[in-house]
């Protein structure tokens, strides 16, 4: 095992903020198509339920349906954001441009490689939850603006995870076109079956069970405290502390299971 | 500088165990150009994994700078510049962000990446390319933008792993400079290659392997009048007859393929006087070089292999 001393923490950090780095100067180059499905997701699901669906629904927990989507939304980017960049994006990266063949003969190890990759995810879901939850706060959707910056750990604390759960199926399939299974027994689920456009509550008891073990339900029961400004400290304590145990597992399990993929 | 001991190493399980290095000896000396030779599937690419930590070996010794590097790679690779197989350069960002990107890597001090990478895009006669996107370089140009980012630290030790595959003779010449400069100042170079004559210009001293085994080791000329001395006589494939019945009558050797016959004898003059004895038409006769002795050594399976 390699010596644990403070150099190698400091040369570890730099090396993940230069990984970070190199995803955001490619990322950057194409900014407008890797941004539109941000933007445009939200938007739509705002206009088709919460203007439509939402004129049939006049109060969901004493609130507008409209005011009701607003918070899930956040996290729901979030989720999007890392899983599709950890998924795909990094199964392309590692089969077919070679980028980690020729990182790893470089002072970088499969361990920066895995953590330059989760804080990068994890900064972009916080970025494009503030992001969304910006437009949402214009919109009149958010009881208090100020606490957008709080929607930036929320984003944060799901993106983690689920950019992991990304990682952990890409070191799992054989081939890309596996990566829609994935989405349609997993994320797809997770997406429809988290609180986001219904509460939470009202769900059948067995799915929500199962949903418990996933970030997204925490996120948003999160993301609906600092929306509504309901009990936000206890909610932070409860689920904030839940996230922060499934990142854990989530990403301890990504790395081992990519070093298997990268080193052999 | 790099050495090898019973370095054993299995791919898979069961019924589908691959042996892609079985008990592999040498040792890389400091200052020298070692080629290690052999066909595809030999075990090449797997050692040179193994110098960096990126393949885990099964048994044996491996070390680098007398390091192990399973536990210690980071040491290792940063005294380390590596031509991957595969040019693995970020298809979207252009030359210069890329090598900036890979300076950071390096851990070269910000204030000094500018002026090396300038300085050797200049030294690879790629600097007029600093600004353009990776997608528009030639074959050519990246593999040269390969050799830039190779060198970026500074490296005591430089592996090749087959650099020239599929390239021009014309940059083909220009990195075989390169790599000869490079060795006169000083660098160890470890070259992976399965041209023969790449190695016969460029090695101090080469290993042959064969289906995960050195089947030979030693300095090109050394290996050529150990393995296959003497003179060459090409034929075509239809004086195959006559030109085997002349192996039982004087000390020669035959090697036939698709290409023509190969007779081996160990002087000219002898050559000479065969081919007049029996008025050969041979269509080349040249001396004996590596690419002899690597078909000898390596047999068929060369062709069936490759």
């Amino acid at each position: 095992m390699r010596n644990i001393s403070f150099d190698s923490i400091f040369e570890f950090a730099r090396l993940c903020v230069h990984i970070s780095r190199r995803n955001w100067t490619v990322y950057k180059k194409d900014l407008i198509a890797n941004i539109s499905p941000t933007v445009a997701d939200p938007a739509l699901v705002m206009i088709s339920l919460g203007l439509g669906l939402g004129a049939f629904i006049t109060n969901v927990e004493g609130k507008t349906y409209m005011e009701f989507l607003a918070p899930g939304l956040t996290v729901a980017t979030a989720l999007f954001t890392s899983f599709f960049e950890s998924s795909y994006g990094f199964y392309v990266r590692m089969t077919f441009e070679n980028v980690f063949k020729a990182m790893l003969t470089t002072p970088i190890g499969v361990s920066e490689v895995v953590a330059g990759e989760l804080v990068w995810v994890g900064l972009k879901g916080a970025f494009m939850a503030i992001g969304v939850a910006i437009v949402l706060a214009v919109c009149g959707l958010m009881t208090n603006p100020w606490l957008i910056p709080l929607i930036g750990t929320v984003g944060f604390l799901v993106a983690l995870p689920c950019g992991a759960m990304g990682l952990i199926s890409t070191a799992l399939v054989n081939n890309m076109n596996q990566f829609q299974s994935v989405y349609s027994f997993v994320i797809a689920p997770l997406y429809f079956l988290s609180g986001i456009f219904f509460p939470i509550d009202q769900m059948n008891q067995y799915v929500r069970i199962v949903a418990e073990f996933f970030p997204l339900i925490h996120g948003v029961r999160l993301a609906q405290a600092i929306f509504w400004e309901r009990a936000i400290v206890d909610t932070y304590v409860a689920s904030g502390s839940v996230l922060v145990i499934q990142s854990f597992i989530f990403c301890t399990l990504s790395f081992f299971l990519i070093r298997k993929k990268l080193v052999t | 500088m790099v050495e090898a001991k019973n370095l054993v190493k299995i791919f898979g399980k069961g019924a589908s165990v691959f042996r892609a290095l079985d008990d592999v000896n040498f040792q890389v000396r400091v200052g020298e150009c070692f080629g290690l030779l052999g066909p595809n599937g030999a075990g090449k690419s797997t050692f040179i994994g193994m110098t960096y930590g990126s393949v885990k070996k099964t048994s044996g010794q491996v070390t680098v700078f007398g390091l192990d590097p399973q536990s210690e790679s980071r040491s290792i690779k940063k005294r380390l510049g590596v031509v991957t197989q595969e040019n693995a350069l970020d298809e979207s960002l252009t030359v210069l962000e890329n090598m900036m990107l890979y300076s950071a890597f390096m851990g070269v001090p910000r204030d000094q990446r500018r002026r090396r990478i300038e300085d050797l895009l200049e030294y690879m006669n790629i600097a007029h390319k600093r600004d353009a996107l990776i997608q528009t370089l030639s074959g050519g140009m990246k593999r040269r933008l390969v050799f830039v980012r190779a060198l970026l630290g500074q490296p005591e030790l430089l592996i090749l792993d087959e650099p020239t595959t599929g390239l021009d003779p014309a940059v083909r010449h220009l990195l075989w400079g390169k790599v000869k400069e490079l060795r006169s100042s000083g660098t160890t170079i470890i070259l992976t290659t399965h041209y023969m004559h790449e190695a016969e210009v460029l090695c101090d001293r080469l290993a042959i392997l064969n289906k995960g085994k050195i089947v030979a080791e030693g300095s090109p000329q050394k290996m050529i009048s150990d393995h296959s001395p003497g003179y060459v006589g090409i034929f075509k494939s239809e004086d195959g007859a006559k030109v085997r019945s002349l192996v039982k009558e004087t000390t020669t050797h035959v090697h036939e393929d698709s290409s023509g016959v190969y007779l081996r004898v160990p002087t000219l003059e002898k050559m000479t006087s065969l081919v007049a004895d029996h008025s050969l038409n041979p269509a080349q006769i040249r001396p004996s070089n590596l690419e002899d002795v690597f078909l000898q050594l390596t047999g068929q399976e060369l062709s069936v292999d490759a």
